[in-house]
């Protein structure tokens, strides 16, 4: 007689994070666990085989051997990527996030002008704003207008764009997260976005959901990079911390010094931008710059 | 709609659980004298007690193990104005007592009973070593019925015998055992596992506060440290006519072998992390998707599927507060339902 399968009840144990620990410590109610996800980091589904000549047990082989790493204790370092729960198993298409560069939608794309390439250059004060010789940047001592637009949906050219998305494939939350102490979060349309909490990195979180200013169905005929069915579209600006607008401290301590005609200081951070809904998550590099 | 939380239900997804861990500790004679030449015993300028160390502790590899003291009462025959650190002896005794004993109902400070009852006058024992282990070691309570400590009787300071031992426990400890103390359970040291009468006790064993006390005359014959320069006639002549070091000295020198279990206590909350057939066949992991098609299907009639290597406990804001890893990445599709009991423990 053979052994019963037992692996369908598997006990782990677990670790607090960072952030975890400092709730613990305050002591004041915020440490509560009330829901769980499930991550795949370690995950590369391109060593999905479906040709293996041997057969469809082979197909996962690589990715049933590949390691795992242990627990990072780091609250913005783990679960990178999430399963997702889809009451459908017909789904072929999963929906994406793309950066939006179009002039006509007024936010900016990645720069290839050197020696901001490959970033988002953002003027840290007006006296950048008014002297940065580039010819795309966002002053984000203001913060009026987008910096950033993301469209979501099916980027794929086998599904045409004027096919509707799936209801249950439309992205209407988003969570941005942000340097706390470079920058804010605005609505694009200049006005500040509350908070969800920062963490003890100085992570700043914001949860925005529909209704939202900020949020959109992509309206037909629009210029997206979604090549099919288009979901929904974000916006958003930033705004420079108070350390950023006043003082050279931070330039100092966390970034460098660039030439582009006269010497200015950069630091560069990122945006993190995930879509609740379906759990995909776009990493935006931006650079600030502030005048020396 | 897609999602990527699954709320856990209170009384279904999550209990609580308390577990008691014990481990075995062994405190060889050798560590305690000898193997280190003292370079692991660390006396004060103030001469109060005596901290024993696993290592040289001068070493930042060194552990401080337990600490070693004597003291006795004011009404000690022993106590005398002529006595060497007589004020501190008896200052420490009161020390030991207060928290250890407590007060009667005068507020005069008890003195530690052989057989824990206050009722009767006699059986007090006046001149007492005091060894208090480290929480390293105690960890939260000494388990009951676990502590044996073994001491060399006859020979001499110079060549104690340690083929004469003295096995000193807190037999029957599981089934008898007082909480008439201000700092939890004591159980008694008994020479013998057998004979046990009220008073036979040598000394109390005070579990959660992990400190025994043991009568001075359990140390029978002549007493002291290896090459002792002071009277060794006894341990009353050391305790009253040399400093507190020197009957730390002679206890350590006499000391064969300690062994008993600590006990961990151990709470643990278990959340029971259900992966239904429905839920988490899908990923958000950006190689899931080549042109927005995903890798594992080639038809939408292909069942999904995902791989499972970490779990993450988030709050309601949706800050990630615990995470568990599996060992080996586990498949996930419409096929299979998982529970993955995630504990975390405090």
């Amino acid at each position: 007689m053979a052994f019963l399968d037992n692996s369908g009840d598997i006990i782990l144990d677990a670790v607090l994070t960072d952030a975890g620990r400092q709730r613990l410590a305050k002591g004041d109610g915020s440490f509560k666990i009330v829901k769980f996800a499930l991550g795949d980091d370690e995950i590369n589904y391109e060593l999905y085989d479906k040709n293996d000549a041997r057969g469809s047990a082979f197909y996962d082989l690589e990715i049933l051997q590949s390691p795992v790493f242990e627990a990072f204790t780091n609250n913005t370092a783990t679960m990178k990527s999430k399963l997702v729960t889809i009451a459908r198993n017909d789904i072929l298409y999963m929906p994406v996030l793309l950066l939006n560069s179009d002039a006509s939608t007024g936010a900016l794309g990645i720069s290839t002008t050197s020696p901001v390439t490959g970033t988002i250059p953002l003027a840290a004060d007006s006296t950048t704003a008014k002297d940065l010789p580039l010819a795309e940047f966002y002053d984000a001592s203001t913060a009026t207008g987008e910096a950033v637009v993301i469209d979501q949906g099916l980027n794929t050219d086998s599904i045409g764009p004027s096919n509707t998305i799936a209801a249950d494939l439309f992205e209407d939350s988003y969570s941005i997260q942000l340097d706390n102490r470079l920058l804010s979060l605005t609505d694009g349309d200049g006005n500040n976005v509350d908070i969800s909490f920062i963490d003890d990195d100085n992570i700043a979180l914001y949860n925005v959901s529909n209704p939202s200013s900020m949020i959109a169905p992509i309206k037909a005929g629009t210029t997206s990079p979604i090549a099919g069915p288009r979901g929904s579209r974000l916006k958003m600006g930033f705004r420079s911390s108070t350390d950023v607008l006043t003082s050279t401290y931070l330039f100092t301590r966390l970034g460098g010094e660039v030439t582009i005609t006269d010497p200015y200081y950069y630091i560069d951070t990122n945006v993190r931008i995930t879509g609740l809904t379906t759990g995909y998550r776009i990493d935006l590099p931006l650079r600030i710059l502030r005048k020396q | 709609m897609a999602t990527t939380f699954k709320n856990l239900i209170p009384n279904k997804d999550i209990a609580v659980t308390r577990t008691l861990l014990n481990e075995a500790i062994p405190i060889t004679g050798s560590i305690v004298s000898g193997t280190y030449d003292d370079e692991n015993v660390k006396n004060y300028a103030h001469g109060m007690f005596q901290s024993v160390y696993d290592y040289p502790y001068l070493s930042s590899s060194a552990n401080h193990i337990f600490d070693l003291t004597v003291g006795y009462s004011s009404n000690s025959a022993l106590a005398d104005a002529a006595s060497v650190q007589n004020a501190k002896k008896i200052n420490i005794y009161n020390q030991m007592a207060q928290v250890l004993v407590g007060y009667d109902e005068n507020g005069n400070i008890r003195e530690f009973d052989r057989d824990g009852s206050f009722s009767s006058a006699d059986d007090k024992m006046k001149e007492c070593v005091f060894v208090n282990f480290a929480r390293l070691l105690g960890k939260d309570e000494i388990k009951k019925q676990s502590f044996t400590i073994q001491f060399a009787t006859g020979g001499t300071p110079a060549a104690p015998d340690f083929g004469n031992l003295k096995t000193i426990s807190d037999y029957n400890a599981q089934t008898d055992y007082r909480t008439n103390s201000p700092v939890g359970d004591y159980g008694f040291l008994y020479t013998s596992s057998v004979d046990i009468t009220t008073s036979s006790a040598v000394g109390l064993l005070y579990y959660q506060a992990g400190i025994a006390v043991l009568t001075a005359s359990v140390f029978d014959g002549e007493f002291g440290a290896p090459a002792a320069t002071y009277d060794t006639a006894s341990i009353d002549a050391v305790l009253t006519g040399s400093e507190i070091s020197s009957s730390c000295d002679g206890i350590r020198n006499r000391w064969f072998d300690n062994d008993f279990n600590n006990t961990t206590e151990l709470n643990s909350s278990i959340y029971f992390c259900r992966a239904s057939t429905s839920e988490f066949n899908y990923s958000a992991n950006p190689t899931y998707l080549s042109e927005s098609q995903i890798r594992v299907k080639q038809l939408s009639s292909d069942s999904p599927s995902a791989y499972i290597t970490t779990v993450g406990l988030y709050s309601a804001d949706n800050e990630l507060l615990a995470v568990a890893k599996l060992s080996e990445p586990l498949k996930k599709d419409p096929t299979n339902e998982l529970t993955l009991r995630v504990r975390l423990d405090y």
